[in-house]
């Protein structure tokens, strides 16, 4: 079978999608990736030249506008009631640069 | 009396007729589902105090003379899908992450079978936001089969199948982005409807791929079914896809099919993997309708061999999009004693999603990358363009489709556990989703071999859902009326008490 990402691929693709992976589920998590992009192969076998892509089953669905009026939205307090943490009416993020270890 | 068991005309009949009150419906079905919701853990969350007030309501229409105005769906036990916001309920999508999510909004199909007159009694269990076909990944524990508790009810959907299937309520809602609504269905013996893209508003409903997910209900007939996307249908300006839908989808039900054109396509019903006793079963719930009027119609969908992989590819770049919002910070699990953002979403993310769910996201992360997504995306696209225009030329022969649902009845737990083999069991639905076409699942008896429910898909042109519903209510006729599953049918209720207890303990650990 054709190795189609590699366990740093994974490695990189876990990072941008901030998942952490212990170092036990990168090697299962590489192969069960090349397992399924494997299995997305006949995508790759088409003549599609000239065929227009369909990105959503309304095609012919263009900007939906609304008339510009105020509507009720959250409270301040609804939309911070399910937030892990909160400080001050606000969501609690830890340090983004840096913050050290903890 | 178990009034849940009951048909939605049924209920109502008895409630204009003074025989029984909505708080009754509501009370009986309570207690049902505490007595056997421990033995197939379809329920994630009740509302009991949800579902009395509601009666309440109906029973004082009732008595006012007003009850014509309480809605199609008046004094009907109904649930929803965990995926779906119902204020003040959690909505946990059956994942960590949104193990303690308690919904500050109402979904608009929610809202919509509520205003109907449903009696809203829980959450029903899903796969790990709606990845997967067996309600196995569920972080809350399995759904089990009501037909056979060794077996998987289907998914995504199943424990919206299973708790129809169980005469726990008479009508719930699910989601289908490549079959969770049909699938689960099929395996449970009940009628579920994917409606055409754009019938019912997704709003509210936490989306798995945008392009592709529709709302649809579970019920244990055709009418039923008709009757709550009567009330589920039409345009929600807080969801730019739904569009006007004035049409009375119980209407053609009793028009019969007489010169209805259906179609076989050749290529689904040799397809390696249907197992014979599905292929036998759709082969004669065919011969049935060609006995009431119907003429049979080979068509050909040649791409849509094409369709599983397109899916594949669409369905995971799709939710690698929409499951980013999961960052443990506005809402969802957060990973305790972190000094730093990154390393907080990493392990909140790590530890918040299933196996499935990353699986998922990292592949749809790595197909829509830079020189990846030319090979993959776009091509997947394409197929769609070549997919919908197959259906589009069949539909020049014919009115409806018939196919199988899935190639096999249900499964046992565990049996299927590798993630591409479990990608198999969606091979006939996908391509509808592809399409945005309509299509359902009919049960139509049980598998000669295997004596599990089979159901037959009926797929319909977009917007002629109208169609499907009276093909369907064609084949329904030929075969025995479906009832509550056997060993959850009335009198067998009680003996499940035992069973129900032991498990409802150990389900109680689990949240």
């Amino acid at each position: 079978m054709t190795q189609h990402v590699t366990e740093k691929d994974v490695r990189d693709i876990s990072e941008s999608v901030r998942i952490g992976l212990a170092d036990g589920e990168l090697q299962q998590m590489t192969a069960d990736l090349n397992t399924i992009i494997e299995s997305l192969k006949p995508i790759t076998g088409y003549d599609l030249e000239g065929v227009e892509p369909t990105f959503h089953p309304i095609g012919d669905l263009s900007n939906v506008m609304r008339e510009d009026v105020c509507k009720e939205g959250f409270t301040q307090h609804e939309a911070l009631e399910n937030a892990p943490k909160q400080q001050a009416g606000s969501f609690e993020v830890p340090s983004i640069l840096g913050g050290g270890d903890q | 009396m178990e009034f849940a068991c009951m048909s939605v005309a049924a209920i109502q009949a008895g409630l204009r007729a003074h025989e029984f009150t909505a708080r009754e419906v509501a009370e009986s079905s309570i207690a049902r589902i505490a007595a056997i919701n421990g033995s197939l853990n379809a329920f994630l969350e009740t509302t009991p105090e949800l579902a009395l007030a509601k009666a309440d309501e109906i029973d004082a229409a009732i008595a006012s003379g007003s009850f014509a105005d309480c809605g199609p769906l008046a004094g009907v036990p109904v649930a929803f899908k965990d995926n779906m916001n119902q204020k003040g309920t959690h909505t946990t999508c059956s994942s960590r992450m949104l193990q303690n999510y308690v919904a500050p909004y109402t979904a608009t199909c929610v809202q919509r079978m509520i205003d109907a007159g449903g009696l809203p009694m829980g959450k029903l269990n899903m796969d790990e936001f709606a990845f997967g076909s067996s309600t196995e990944t569920s972080a809350f524990g399995p759904t089990k089969n009501p037909w056979d508790t060794s077996r998987v009810p289907g998914g995504s959907s199943g424990g919206s199948a299973a708790a129809v299937a169980s005469g726990m309520v008479t009508v719930s809602l699910g989601s289908d982005t490549g079959g969770s609504i049909r699938q689960p269905g099929s395996f449970c013996g009940v009628v579920a409807v994917k409606p055409t893209y754009g019938v019912v508003s997704r709003y509210g409903v936490v989306a798995f791929g945008s392009s592709l997910d529709q709302v649809g209900p579970f019920a244990r007939n055709v009418r039923d079914a008709a009757l709550a996307l009567n009330a589920l249908a039409g345009r929600d300006p807080l969801d730019c896809t739904s569009q006007e839908c004035a049409v009375d989808f119980a209407a053609s039900l009793d028009k019969g099919v007489e010169g209805m054109r259906i179609g076989i396509v050749p290529s689904f019903m040799e397809a390696e993997g249907l197992e014979p006793e599905v292929k036998a079963a759709i082969e004669d719930a065919a011969q049935r309708l060609v006995s009431l009027g119907v003429e049979l119609v080979e068509v050909d969908l040649p791409n849509a061999r094409a369709a599983m992989s397109a899916y594949y590819v669409l369905g995971p770049c799709e939710a690698f999009s929409n499951l980013a919002r999961f960052d443990g910070i506005r809402y969802g699990y957060c990973d305790p004693g972190h000094a730093n953002l990154e390393s907080q979403y990493e392990a909140s993310r790590a530890h918040g999603f299933g196996a499935e769910a990353k699986r998922r996201i990292m592949l749809g992360s790595y197909l829509l990358s830079a020189g990846v997504y030319d090979t993959y995306y776009y091509p997947a696209q394409q197929i769609r363009t070549l997919i919908t225009q197959d259906y589009a030329q069949a539909y020049e022969k014919v009115d409806c489709i018939l196919a199988p649902v899935s190639p096999r009845t249900a499964f046992e737990f565990g049996e299927i556990s590798d993630p591409t083999s479990m990608y198999l069991s969606d091979m006939f639905t996908i391509s509808i989703n592809i399409a945005g076409n309509g299509g359902m699942s009919v049960p139509i008896g049980l598998g000669a071999d295997t004596g599990l429910p089979i159901g037959a898909q009926l797929i319909a042109p977009a917007f002629k859902d109208a169609d499907m519903f009276r093909a369907a209510a064609a084949l329904e006729s030929c075969y025995e009326a479906v009832s509550v599953a056997p060993a959850f049918a009335d009198d067998a209720a009680s003996s499940a008490d035992a069973a129900a207890r032991a498990t409802l303990d150990r389900k109680d650990g689990a949240r």
